[in-house]
């Protein structure tokens, strides 16, 4: 058992760390500020950077990396700016993923190849109105027309919506099956008649990443845009969450990482009662804790990583990872502010925004509490 | 074109640095380690005379540690063909004239066509290394070059004079360049080209095998300069304290006049 980086995985840390710290973080607090995505820092420069297809084999455009380094790479973005690293975390998880694992060879090179090299940007399509951590509600269908399908019903919070070219849909193509087993997903391009955007979420963080809502209205798409088997979708939603699990631990992790890195070098520095306040074994107890934690998530998301691109099955254990790292993520942010009392509180230091930002991470992608329903089913089948 | 670059690898410089025990280093445990910050620019300016040109192949040496390697794949991953590792666990014991003797041994009988290194090493700081090498190998050199442009035989570089001044040399023929900031933006190393960078020839040789000469200058010890006495510190209102700083800056310095 080895806990050290390997030499590209350390490579790849330095790497995304600087591009981090000198071209994203920079405009992290205005683009929350404005709600404002920019696409060219956000998602293209990611690209340019081999970052948008990190684990895919290169034949599909990708860097043929493992999954550790995926994690990296979302934990670095996060840790200056979380709105960045859910572009990449949904873009990768949610959408080339599930195009690599159950696409033909011709969706691959078709859908995920422009993925990959970052010249299109994708997206996710479960969540709606109605079916939110119970997916197998969902209501949106999918009616076979000689050579196409028709999709009708709205899908909401879509991380990346309105900007992604590619979404992966899910969508009720028996309405007759059981709950679950009535389910298909879709390859569906930004363009298709009938697909179109809907309302812009303004939300509490991650406040430059675009939320939007999916409207189809007899939206037509080719009968070969079915990915994987017809009524097998809620697996392949199933399945696409276990890898996406992964980039959000890492997204929780970095937000802590990036409240911690602040956290302490405030305490070293802010003198109160004749001395810095780091020499209070009040606050060294806090940062004893914010850094166990954050080193505890670390290596439960690294080892989940380390499954996934193992062939080791790791659904509990990125489920475990998202849960601990989420949760530690606002706990972290927390204490952070805390421990820059008022100026924590201000917009004047990053730490207020982190603590928004750490919220979504216990919503998105299976709240905490189906996290545990996941864990403790996997216990006790 | 045959390209040589020359890279060492440094301490983060925001490091807490600590004296070593024999005071003649400084301790290098639980340091962050990275490429000096001169010999990147000399990588990318290495890279892209190698995309300029076209059939070229770019070396990049560097002489330190195994630890060293990982800052050698960087430099692959930046672009440059091939590594060349010269293993010694104590270079911080060499002197320049040990460092330069050591590079020199190993291109006399490569016919480099132009070699870059960083114009000084962020934690010694010397800038020796650079014109020593030419000296050995008889090579012409021009250090400092903020701006780079080659074409048929003729490299024409901009070198940083002070008080703002640059002056424009050219020369003809293999030369040693040593880099200063302001000469390129280094690349990023991109996903891809990290994984690439495992599968480049990194050849490893011993330093003996390459340095035959003695030292002729030694670091009798290192330390932190003593503490001056304290700064001053003025209190009182923002209007004041602004007539009194202009006061102090208009007779004890001459930054104003
Ligand atoms: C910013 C943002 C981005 C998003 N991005 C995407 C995206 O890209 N794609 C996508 O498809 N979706 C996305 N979502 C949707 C997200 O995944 C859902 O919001 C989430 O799964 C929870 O669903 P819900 O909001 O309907 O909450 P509900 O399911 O209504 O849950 C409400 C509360 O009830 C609890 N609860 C529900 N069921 C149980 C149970 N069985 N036992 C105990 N407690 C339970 C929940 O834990 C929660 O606390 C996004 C959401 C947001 C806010």
């Amino acid at each position: 058992m080895n806990f050290e980086l390997t030499e590209e995985q350390s490579l790849i840390r330095n790497m995304v760390r600087e591009f981090a710290e000198e071209e994203v973080a920079p405009t992290a607090a205005i683009r929350d500020e404005e709600e404002r995505f920019d696409r060219a820092l956000m998602f293209d420069k990611l690209g340019e950077l081999g970052l948008t297809g990190i684990v895919f084999p290169e034949e599909y455009g990708g860097a043929g990396a493992d999954y550790i380094s995926y994690a990296i790479a979302v934990e670095e973005l996060s840790r200056v700016c979380a709105s960045t690293g859910v572009t990449l975390s949904a873009h990768h998880s949610l959408c080339a993923n599930p195009i690599f694992l159950f696409g033909t060879e011709e969706q691959k090179q078709h859908y995920l190849t422009p993925l990959a090299t970052g010249e299109k940007m994708g997206a996710f399509g479960l969540t709606e109105p109605s079916a939110g951590s119970d997916a197998g509600g969902t209501k949106t269908t999918a009616v076979e027309d000689g050579d196409e399908w028709i999709l009708n019903g709205t899908k909401i919070f879509i991380t990346n919506g309105g900007e992604a070219e590619t979404y992966v849909v899910l969508a009720r193509t028996d309405k007759n099956a059981e709950k679950h087993h009535g389910i298909s997903a879709f390859i569906i391009e930004k363009g298709s008649p009938g697909f179109s955007f809907g309302k812009k979420e303004k939300k509490m963080g991650i406040r430059s990443s675009p939320t939007m809502e999916l409207v189809f209205e007899n939206c037509r798409i080719p009968k070969s845009n079915m990915l994987g088997e017809e009524g097998h979708g809620f697996k392949v939603a199933m399945k696409t969450l276990d890898g996406g699990r992964i980039g959000i631990a890492a997204q929780a992790l970095g937000i802590a990482q990036g409240a911690f890195d602040i956290a302490v070098d405030y305490a070293k520095e802010r003198q109160q009662f004749n001395m810095a306040i780091a020499r209070f074994q009040g606050v060294q107890f806090q940062l004893a804790d914010m850094a166990t934690q954050i080193e505890a998530s670390r290596l439960l998301i690294y080892s989940a990583a380390y499954k996934a691109s193992n062939g080791i099955s790791y659904s509990n254990a990125s489920a475990m990872a998202k849960l601990m790292a989420s949760e530690t993520a606002m706990k972290v942010t927390t204490q952070a502010v805390q421990i820059l009392g008022g100026y924590g509180y201000t917009r004047d230091f990053p730490v207020e925004r982190m603590m928004r930002d750490a919220k979504i991470t216990e919503i998105y992608e299976g709240t905490s509490e189906i996290q545990r329903i996941v864990i403790g089913a996997g216990l006790t089948r | 074109m045959k390209i040589l670059v020359c890279i060492k690898q440094v301490p983060d410089m925001e490091s807490k640095f600590k004296i070593d025990s024999d005071s003649k280093w400084y301790e290098t445990a639980d340091l962050v380690w990275r490429m000096n910050e001169y010999d990147e620019y000399g990588v990318e300016q290495a890279v892209q005379l190698k995309e300029q040109q076209g059939d070229s192949d770019v070396t990049v040496l560097c002489i330190g540690s195994d630890r060293v390697k990982e800052t050698m794949k960087k430099a692959l991953a930046m672009g440059c063909d091939r590594g060349v590792h010269v293993v010694d666990d104590a270079i911080f014991a060499k002197s320049p004239q040990e460092i330069a003797s050591i590079i020199a041994d190993f291109s006399k009988d490569k016919s480099f066509d132009c070699i870059f290194t960083g114009m000084q090493s962020q934690d010694r700081g010397s800038g020796q290394v650079g014109v020593l090498l030419a000296e050995m190998l008889n090579l012409p050199s021009v250090t400092t070059i903020v701006d780079f442009s080659y074409d048929d035989g003729i490299t024409k570089v901009k070198r940083e004079l002070e008080g703002g001044i640059k002056a424009l040399v050219s020369v003809k023929g293999p030369a040693v360049f040593t880099c200063q900031l302001g000469l390129n933006t280094p690349r990023y190393p991109t996903l891809p080209n990290i994984m690439k960078a495992k599968k480049k020839e990194l050849l490893s040789v011993p330093v003996a095998d390459l340095l035959h000469v003695e030292s002729n200058q030694e670091t009798a010890e290192i330390f932190f300069p003593e503490k001056k006495s304290g700064g001053l510190i003025l209190e009182g209102e923002p209007a004041d304290l602004a007539d009194e700083l202009l006061k102090i800056l208009k007779e004890k310095t001459t930054v104003l006049s």
